[in-house]
């Protein structure tokens, strides 16, 4: 057991031992009152065992106290009103009780006085010095009628004295005649029947008193009440007797006399033995009023304590609920402490958190509902490739889903909140996509479904977005904006129209082109024998051109034809630097003048990849740029490779394929349709490089951008996935 | 804390001896001189020299009305083995002392009032209750076995004629109230 628990027990015994003590005692005292010889044995116990109790009690009432106090210092609830009503009960209490006290103090000191009055003393002293007159009275005719018959006896001895002896016991009317020798051995005796037949010695005081020769009278009590003259004195013999002796008369008080005189006796002594006691008795009257006093205000006002804390104890209780309740603990439960008004007030707090906790788990299950809800939105919004705007209606944004961000290029999460102005610091895409936002709503609008097109560094960007309002009532109102950026699609329907046309210009054109040529020729070899020469050589030149145009729109119908076949790749693994060394050596060759200059990455590895369009597309792209310089004395065409890591990891993801000249550049319209069929800058191109280029990358899951450098000329980037997997993924998220 | 209940049980026990240790009135010699007992004829006889105490304040005290009750407690016992004694005889003698004020003498009575001597004098009353001899205090059969017993004597004196309840409200300061040492001796047949 450890002390705490010991100390509990200890706290739990005390009062039962202090009761049983007091009690104890209380007893002890009923029986010992009974016995005074008990009271004395027990005195100890009984003192002891009051103590005890006393202790005890004022020392729970001062656990009491001190805990009270401090419950209220710390602001317990309940402790003030605790407080309030244990300071009323103690007042009730204590009022009457102090009143009670000092007037029951008055009355004591009063009372007892009284009981001791001057008057009654003096009537004592009186009745007291009037008794011993008469007796004394009485006493000195008895010595004189003592001292008359000791002359009388005085010459007789023998059997003559005792038969005078006899006579004068009979005409004095006396109990005891007895005559003693100078020893006090009685010579002679006379004595009715009351009294012993051999007379006891005579008192020692009788026999000095009678050897100083003076004769001796006493007023003797005895048992019953009675009272006795002894009487005695000296029987003067004549000259030359033997021996001195003594005459001892015993005489009866009347009756009545005895009477009075015990009874003035017995109020003497009554009386002395109560006015002893007058000043303890006040002392002890007043000691015990007091301690009676204490005893019941500790009881009163630990009873005052014990019983404001039993009524406030369910107030306590009901304020611990309210703050649980305050808390959120709806699951509050007070125990009822009695069918009374208390106990309806707690069943009434009990009933109202049962409800409670019935609404606040129905609350909480809509809630989790609705969680579920706005997790399956966010979910279902993240998934979507269309980007979703939320904003209210003080153009906060409240919501975009990770498509926003993917298509106008920030990161929402990062925003949420801020209003649409304090997005301005984002991407060039995201500023235009604000910037008509704003201009939409400004102007009153709120609903619309449109086409928006934005351009970025000369790069067109076309989004279909469209706006509608929420209703009012949910959050705050607002707008939301849906968009889709359009612009690969709309690439991707213009390619397969161009595909399309080209497919059928193909199919259209090529078929009678061959018999048109076979034609020519078979024209020039039947007319040419049979005419002019002037003529044969126009007939040549005719046919010449013809065969000649032929075969340029052979090679154009070639070109759309390339344009418009099934993308079926065949992929291998080919380091692409290489592929680059040979494309650069081959134009080399065709072209001894042309300046290229190569900047590859040794640390680009292989690639997997169509290598025969990949090879197109270097070709396409060298060509241009070929061409783009062509004519000028210092025209350089720099092909660069470059590995690219992702943001984690070390093993190159993507290689990076630059080809840029030094010639004029784009022109801002052309840059604009750089890679859509039919826009080219050259006299004689078919306008299909740059698209086959596209379609190419695109078909690799690669990216490629046209551009103008900042120290002037061309550049064109081509960003391809190294491997086959990364490249799948790419298309997985492109179809996504 | 352990501060404290020393504090409070030093109070208690201060109290307790305060009250236990009362004295005044009855200042003065209170001993027993000597004691003893032998069998006399089948009957245990008790010989003692009580001193009681003698002071001008119980002289006034008597002769002005109060009455002293003189109290003799003799307990026989015979002593067990890895026990308590067995109470074998237990009692108490008691006497009165008053002062007749009327013959101007000093009464000794015994509780019922048929006894009473008187003395002229309050040493020769004193001297008379203080000499015991040849008091019969218990007869063989009560003894039982042959011994022996212990004998424990204790004298006392005390006001005596106040009623009992006001005796109970006096518990606390009766100076008026003491008793001796216990004599103790040793009975063998």
């Amino acid at each position: 057991m450890d002390a705490r628990a010991l100390r509990s027990r200890v706290a739990r015994l005390l009062p039962l031992l202090a009761a049983a003590a007091g009690i104890g005692s209380l007893v002890l005292l009923a029986l010992s009152v009974e016995n005074s010889a008990a009271f004395g044995r027990s005195r100890l116990w009984i003192v002891s065992g009051n103590a005890f109790a006393v202790l005890v009690l004022a020392w729970l009432l001062a656990r009491k106290l001190w805990q009270l106090i401090r419950d209220y210092r710390n602001h317990v609830p309940g402790s003030r009103l605790t407080m309030r009503t244990v300071g009323i009960f103690g007042a009730l209490v204590a009022a009457p009780l102090l009143v009670v006290y000092v007037f029951s103090l008055d009355f004591l000191n009063r009372g007892i006085d009284s009981w001791f009055q001057i008057e009654i003393r003096q009537g004592l002293n009186d009745a007291l010095v009037l008794s011993r007159s008469t007796l004394d009275l009485r006493r000195r005719e008895q010595l004189q009628r003592t001292e008359a018959a000791a002359r009388d006896v005085a010459s007789l001895s023998g059997t003559m004295l005792l038969s005078r002896l006899d006579q004068l016991r009979r005409t004095m009317e006396v109990s005891e005649v007895v005559v003693y020798d100078s020893t006090g051995r009685p010579l002679a005796v006379s004595s009715d029947a009351s009294q012993p037949l051999i007379p006891a010695a005579p008192p020692r005081d009788v026999l000095l008193q009678l050897a100083r020769g003076r004769d001796y009278m006493s007023l003797q009590p005895e048992a019953g009440g009675r009272y006795r003259i002894v009487t005695a004195t000296t029987i003067y013999a004549a000259v030359g007797a033997p021996q001195r002796r003594y005459l001892l008369v015993n005489y009866n008080v009347p009756a009545e006399l005895s009477r009075l005189a015990d009874a003035v006796q017995d109020a003497y002594t009554n009386y002395g033995n109560l006015s002893e006691l007058r000043e303890p008795l006040i002392i002890s009257f007043k000691l015990a009023l007091t301690l009676v006093l204490l005893l019941t205000m500790l009881a009163a006002i630990y009873g005052a304590i014990f019983s404001a804390q039993r009524l406030v104890r369910p107030v306590q209780d009901l304020i611990a609920g309210t703050r649980a309740v305050g808390k959120g603990d709806f699951g509050t439960r007070l125990a009822l402490p009695s069918r009374d008004e208390m106990g309806f007030l707690v069943h009434s707090f009990n009933d109202m958190t049962k409800r409670l906790r019935r609404a606040s788990e129905e609350a909480e299950a809509s809630k989790r509902v609705i969680d579920s809800e706005r997790e399956r939105l966010a979910v279902i919004l993240s998934r979507l490739s269309s980007g979703v705007l939320v904003v209210d209606e003080h153009l906060r944004l409240l919501s975009a889903n990770d498509a926003a961000g993917a298509i106008l290029g920030w990161q929402p999460e990062e925003y949420r909140g801020h209003l649409l102005s304090e997005l301005a610091g984002g991407s060039a895409l995201l500023r235009q996509f604000l910037a008509e936002l704003q201009e939409r709503l400004a102007s009153g609008r709120s609903e619309w479904r449109e086409q928006l097109d934005l351009n970025v560094d000369g790069v067109r960007r076309v989004l279909l977005w469209a706006c509608t309002m929420l209703p009012k009532g949910v959050d705050e109102g607002g707008v939301v904006i849906v968009f889709d950026d359009i612009t690969n699609l709309l690439t991707a329907q213009r390619n397969a129209a161009w595909g399309e046309v080209a497919r059928r210009l193909a199919h259209e054109i090529k078929n009678p082109l061959t018999p048109i040529q076979l034609s020519a020729e078979r024209l020039r070899r039947k007319l040419r024998s049979g005419l002019t020469s002037e003529n044969a050589q126009l007939l040549d030149r005719a046919t010449h051109t013809i065969v000649q145009q032929v075969d340029a729109m052979q090679q154009m119908v070639n070109a759309f034809s390339e344009y418009a076949r099934a993308p079926e790749m065949c992929l291998t693994t080919f380091p692409l630097n290489q592929l680059v060394v040979e494309v650069a050596d081959l134009y080399r060759l065709q072209d001894q003048r042309a300046q290229i200059r190569l900047d590859l990455d040794p640390r680009l590895g292989t690639i997997e990849a169509d290598r025969g369009r990949l090879r197109q597309v270097l070709a396409n792209l060298v060509s241009n740029a070929l061409h783009a310089i062509s004519g000028m004395e210092n025209g350089v065409v720099e092909i660069s490779t470059a590995a690219m890591k992702p943001a984690a990891g070390d093993q190159p993801a993507d290689a990076q394929l630059l080809v840029s000249d030094n010639g004029p550049g784009f022109s801002a319209e052309v840059l604009q349709h750089a890679f859509e069929p039919y826009v080219t800058s050259k006299a004689r191109g078919t306008g299909l490089g740059l698209a086959i280029v596209k379609r190419i990358v695109e078909e690799h899951a690669g990216q490629v951008e046209a551009g103008n450098r900042p120290q002037g000329g061309a550049q064109v980037r081509v960003t391809l996935p190294l491997h086959a997997e990364r490249r799948t993924l790419e298309a997985r998220r492109e179809r996504a | 804390m352990m501060s404290v209940r020393r504090w409070l049980l030093g109070l208690c026990l201060s109290a307790v001896t305060a009250v236990a240790a009362a004295d005044g009135a009855l200042d003065g010699r209170l001993t027993i001189d000597t004691a003893n007992a032998r069998f006399n004829a089948g009957v245990v006889e008790l010989n003692a020299q009580v001193t009681y105490p003698l002071t001008e304040q119980i002289r006034a005290a008597l002769q002005d009305g109060i009455t002293l009750t003189f109290e003799l407690e003799v307990v026989i016992s015979r002593p067990r083995r890895l026990w308590w004694n067995a109470d074998v005889v237990i009692l108490d003698l008691q006497r009165d002392l008053s002062y007749h004020v009327i013959s101007e003498r000093y009464l000794l009575r015994g509780p019922t009032g048929a006894e009473q001597e008187s003395f002229p004098t309050l040493t020769a009353a004193l001297e008379s209750l203080g000499k015991i001899e040849r008091l019969p205090v218990a007869v063989e059969a009560q003894m039982g076995g042959e011994g022996p017993w212990e004998i424990a004597m204790r004298a006392g004196v005390r006001r005596g004629h106040i009623p009992d309840a006001l005796r109970t409200l006096l518990f606390w300061r009766d100076d008026w109230h003491r008793t001796s040492e216990w004599y103790t001796w040793t009975l063998e047949r």
